[in-house]
């Protein structure tokens, strides 16, 4: 499914914080996903989601407060990793007739 | 000159009086309003410099002014933290799961139990329902994908059923609700939970120095159809060249109340 993978740096609190509080109840409310902590220093923290189409999503968590950087991971995992675009439709389908498609010759 | 100064005086008396009639409203007002003192104190101070009728009339318009104004912000504060007080106590009391299924009601969607290796996803069937979903309507069929605005109560993965039907077709029969079809079912899967694109919104007023620039993101949830129920349907496999071939077709319209 979804990979998470936060990066931390040594320089703010907060990324600590959460990574004590936050991230073992979002591991266990997410047995699917692989989350792995990495310091990198000389980086600012952030949330890297890594999905199955090969997309990568990062998101910045740098000053944030626990609940934010959850807020964050919690989007990271309910989205999927399709590019960010504007819809077209709302509607995406296959099939739009059933009945067949409407012409001015139909007769009913 | 003379006159002038009577005058001033009489004015300033008269307005001392009045602050002096004021002064028990603004006692019980001071009273009820419990602000810290610096607005107090730096009429304290100011009004020392002045001559005492003027004293009084400074004491008690500043005082008054405090007052008032302390008194409308004390109100908007209250009012402010009522409201924020409220919305939090509308997002927390959703907790319980009656008021779960109420707000579900109004979204027209019943949520079910989490799906576990589940084969949800059928294979096209000739079926479509007109559906429902908070004050926005989707013709929809089996396999398709719906954007809709963010649902509460439910995350990725789980299965909703649309309560709301309005119409139900077949390539042999159509099923018009009146307005809504109380046996008809759409069973549908959240798919993900995401915002949208971010759009700016941007305000100009030519001339008049006026730019504002605001970014937006809406929050967006995709749900994939797995089942319509509450029609018969054909067991024709396939579908698409006789449908377009048949300009008339034997539909049967059941119209139920």
């Amino acid at each position: 499914m979804i990979m998470i993978c936060a990066d931390g740096c040594s320089m703010i609190d907060r990324r600590m914080a959460f990574m004590e509080s936050e991230l073992p109840t979002f591991k266990e409310k997410n047995p699917q996903l692989e989350v792995v902590t990495e310091l990198i220093r000389g980086q600012h923290p952030h949330l890297k989601g890594f999905y199955k189409n090969k997309n990568e999503r990062v998101v910045c968590v740098k000053n944030m407060t626990p609940e934010d950087i959850l807020l964050y991971a919690t989007r990271l995992r309910n989205a999927l990793g399709r590019k960010v675009v504007k819809l077209r439709t709302r509607h995406v389908t296959k099939h739009p007739s059933v009945q067949g498609t409407w012409t001015t010759d139909v007769k009913f | 000159m003379a006159h002038r100064r009577c005058l001033h005086s009489a004015l300033l008396h008269a307005t001392a009086l009045i602050s002096l009639k004021k002064s028990p409203s603004l006692s019980i007002v001071k009273a009820l309003t419990s602000k810290p003192n610096p607005g107090i104190t730096t009429s304290n101070l100011e009004p020392s410099w002045f001559i005492p009728w003027s004293y009084i009339r400074h004491f008690s318009s500043r005082k008054s002014d405090d007052s008032e104004n302390e008194a409308e912000m004390e109100e908007s504060s209250d009012g402010e933290g009522e409201s924020d007080e409220m919305a939090s106590d509308m997002v927390r009391d959703y907790s319980p799961e009656e008021k779960e299924a109420e707000a579900a009601a109004i979204g027209y969607k019943v949520v079910g139990p989490l799906q576990r290796s589940d084969r949800v996803f059928k294979d096209y069937e000739p079926v479509f329902a007109v559906v429902q979903i908070g004050s926005h309507q989707f013709k929809v069929s089996n396999g398709d994908s719906i954007f809709t605005e963010r649902l509460k109560f439910c995350e990725v993965n789980d299965k909703l059923i649309l309560n709301k039907v309005l119409l139900l077709g077949s390539p042999t029969q159509t099923i018009i609700g009146r307005p809504i079809l109380p046996d008809a079912a759409v069973h549908a899967v959240v798919e993900e939970h995401a915002l949208d694109a971010k759009v700016i919104i941007f305000k100009k007023k030519r001339r008049k120095n006026y730019r504002r620039t605001k970014g937006h993101r809406q929050e967006l949830t995709k749900l994939r159809i797995t089942a319509i129920q509450g029609i018969e349907k054909p067991e024709i496999k396939t579908d698409g060249k006789p449908l377009k071939a048949a300009v008339k077709k034997p539909e049967k319209i059941a119209a139920t109340a």
